[in-house]
């Protein structure tokens, strides 16, 4: 399975939302499920997912499906050339 | 020597005088003496404490990045926070653990020898120790290097303005300032005496005008329903006005030093649910509990249900930081029983809001929102403020008692003001609720006063300096100075 695939699916698992509602608008607080709470399941699930880990100051940096993809390729996980 | 004197004041003008008319290099040396001065006068010997305590962190700090791999690191992470655990656990929670032993034994019959022991709390202790806590586990997590210079380091733990009752400041934050060569600023004197004449007139026109009111009322063994209403919510005020001023202070006498100091207040009494009454409470109290607490509590954890008991652990141990008394530790699982019953009735609140057409009035429904989460925070309060469990039970089911609600018993429990008090302290709650008014509008009082006309702007700083010496009363300590 390729990285942006695992990134959504983790969207889907943790938020327990459509995979049609992943997409970039998807931010932080703006959903009912992901709110403080689902966030931290996104993160547990993100950690499993792709196996690095997430500390609180980029939990907090971690506010958007796009920001997410950035933190993840600071992380050393490639979504373009995979 | 407490912030409310005028012997801190002559203190610390003087410290800042000097702080600026030596060299850069020197300073450090100052703040270190000032800041050790500062707490023997406040906690005499026990800065033999703090200076081991510090003294054992830096070693620490040291130890943790000369480890080779992660587990050792970790090894000394946990030696270190367990011996500065064990230090504040000896000082402020050995009665509390022995006496509730001896009342086990005792129900049951078991012989229990150890008796009470006089055991004096070290002030500021359990606001150091976090701070050490968050240093080692910081170096460990490698955020932060361990810090070389002695000195520097020693006032990151003893920083006289921040000491007494935080903000509970990171080392990452707090030493890079210190190493900074701070020029003298106009602007930074000016709105640190603005900050602390602010925290003056909180403290003494409204904590401790309230703090013998609310005291007639919960040392009565007959107050009645109203009174107990009346009195939690005038201490819900008190204990903002007290806490929220001495981080004025601390705020307002770093900056006069050029030091920026987080904010650890943002009108909590205007949340709009306790999740946000979190994230306006104690900032720095919140965040670190956060980062140190919950967030690793949380790690792998992919239900609902799982991160619950990671809340109800966390307000748990926010409780038991609090105060050695099982009322605290009450109000810490109210508070994480608030948290999640927040979040397990969300769906039905909204479903609720929308059936009422409440969510059809935006401004209207956030206002009900800020009620109610007041109100619960009130509650809570009964047991944060009830001297014993049994008087924290007492209170609660009168708080929770309708006929304690009646406007003609409220309106009559107000006879626990004289009517001076009462007119004075309705005077400057209403100044208090102004500048929070302008802040909700414009983020800063203060830089919306700075563009008023000098007149209006003199008119403002003389009525709180006036007000202060002519109304201001004094003698109470801070209640967050006692944890």
């Amino acid at each position: 399975m390729k990285n942006i695939e695992k990134y959504k699916n983790a969207f889907v698992e943790a938020l327990e939302i459509e995979e049609d509602e992943v997409g970039e608008g998807l931010v932080l607080g703006e959903t009912s499920e992901w709110d403080s709470l689902g966030h931290m399941i996104l993160i547990s699930t993100m950690e499993e997912a792709f196996d690095v880990s997430l500390d609180a100051e980029w939990m907090s940096e971690f506010d958007s499906y796009q920001s997410g993809l950035k933190l993840l390729d600071r992380l050393g996980v490639d979504f373009v050339n995979e | 020597m407490t912030f409310i004197s005028i012997e801190f004041l002559l203190f610390f003008a003087v410290i800042v005088f000097t702080y600026y008319a030596i060299p850069h290099r020197w300073r450090w040396v100052l703040l270190l003496a000032a800041s050790y001065s500062f707490y023997a006068s406040l906690s005499g010997y026990f800065v033999f404490l703090l200076l081991t305590s510090t003294a054992f962190s830096y070693v620490t700090g040291r130890l943790i990045e000369k480890q080779e791999t992660k587990k050792q690191k970790k090894k000394v992470m946990l030696m270190g926070i367990c011996v500065l655990l064990f230090l504040l656990g000896w000082f402020k929670y050995f009665n509390f653990v022995n006496d509730s032993v001896r009342a086990i034994s005792a129900y049951l019959n078991w012989n229990y020898a150890i008796p009470y022991q006089e055991i004096i709390l070290p002030i500021a202790i359990s606001f150091y120790t976090f701070q050490a806590v968050s240093y080692l586990v910081d170096i460990y997590r490698g955020k932060l290097k361990a810090e070389r210079h002695y000195g520097y380091f020693s006032i990151y733990f003893a920083f006289f303005p921040q000491l007494v009752a935080g903000p509970i400041e990171r080392a990452k934050k707090l030493l890079p300032q210190f190493k900074t060569e701070q020029t003298l600023k106009y602007e930074n004197l000016s709105y640190g005496m603005k900050r602390i004449a602010w925290g003056f007139f909180k403290k003494t026109l409204i904590a401790d005008r309230l703090a013998p009111i609310v005291a007639s009322v919960y040392d009565n063994p007959d107050a009645t329903g109203s009174q107990i209403v009346l009195a939690t919510i005038l201490f819900s005020v008190q204990l903002y006005a007290d806490f929220s001023a001495l981080s004025d202070i601390a705020i307002g006498c770093a900056r006069m030093l050029g030091i920026k100091l987080t904010e650890n207040f943002k009108q909590p009494h205007f949340a709009t649910s306790i999740g946000d009454f979190w994230n306006r409470w104690h900032i720095t109290f919140s965040t670190w509990l956060r980062d140190y607490i919950f967030v690793p509590l949380c790690k792998g954890k992919k239900k609902r249900s799982e991160i619950y008991v990671a809340i109800i652990i966390t307000f748990l141990i926010s409780g038991i930081w609090h105060g050695a008394a099982w009322s605290f530790v009450l109000w810490g699982l109210i508070h994480g029983f608030y948290r999640v019953f927040g979040d397990h009735t969300k769906q039905a609140r909204g479903k609720m809001a929308s059936f009422t057409y409440l969510d059809r009035n935006p401004t209207f429904h956030k206002w009900v929102k800020i009620a109610i989460t007041f109100l619960l925070v009130c509650f809570s309060r009964v047991f944060f403020r009830s001297d014993s469990v049994t008087a924290a039970f007492t209170n609660a089911k009168l708080f929770l008692t309708p006929s304690s609600w009646s406007p003609s018993g409220i309106i009559e429990a107000f006879e626990i003001f004289s009517l001076l008090d009462l007119a004075i302290f309705a005077f400057f709650f209403i100044v208090m609720q102004l500048f929070h008014h302008v802040e909700r509008k414009n983020a800063s009082t203060w830089n919306w006063l700075s563009q008023r006309p000098v007149f209006a702007r003199y008119a403002v700083y003389v009525l709180i300096v006036v007000s202060v010496l002519v109304f201001g009363a004094t003698g109470q300590g801070f209640v967050y100075g006692g944890f």
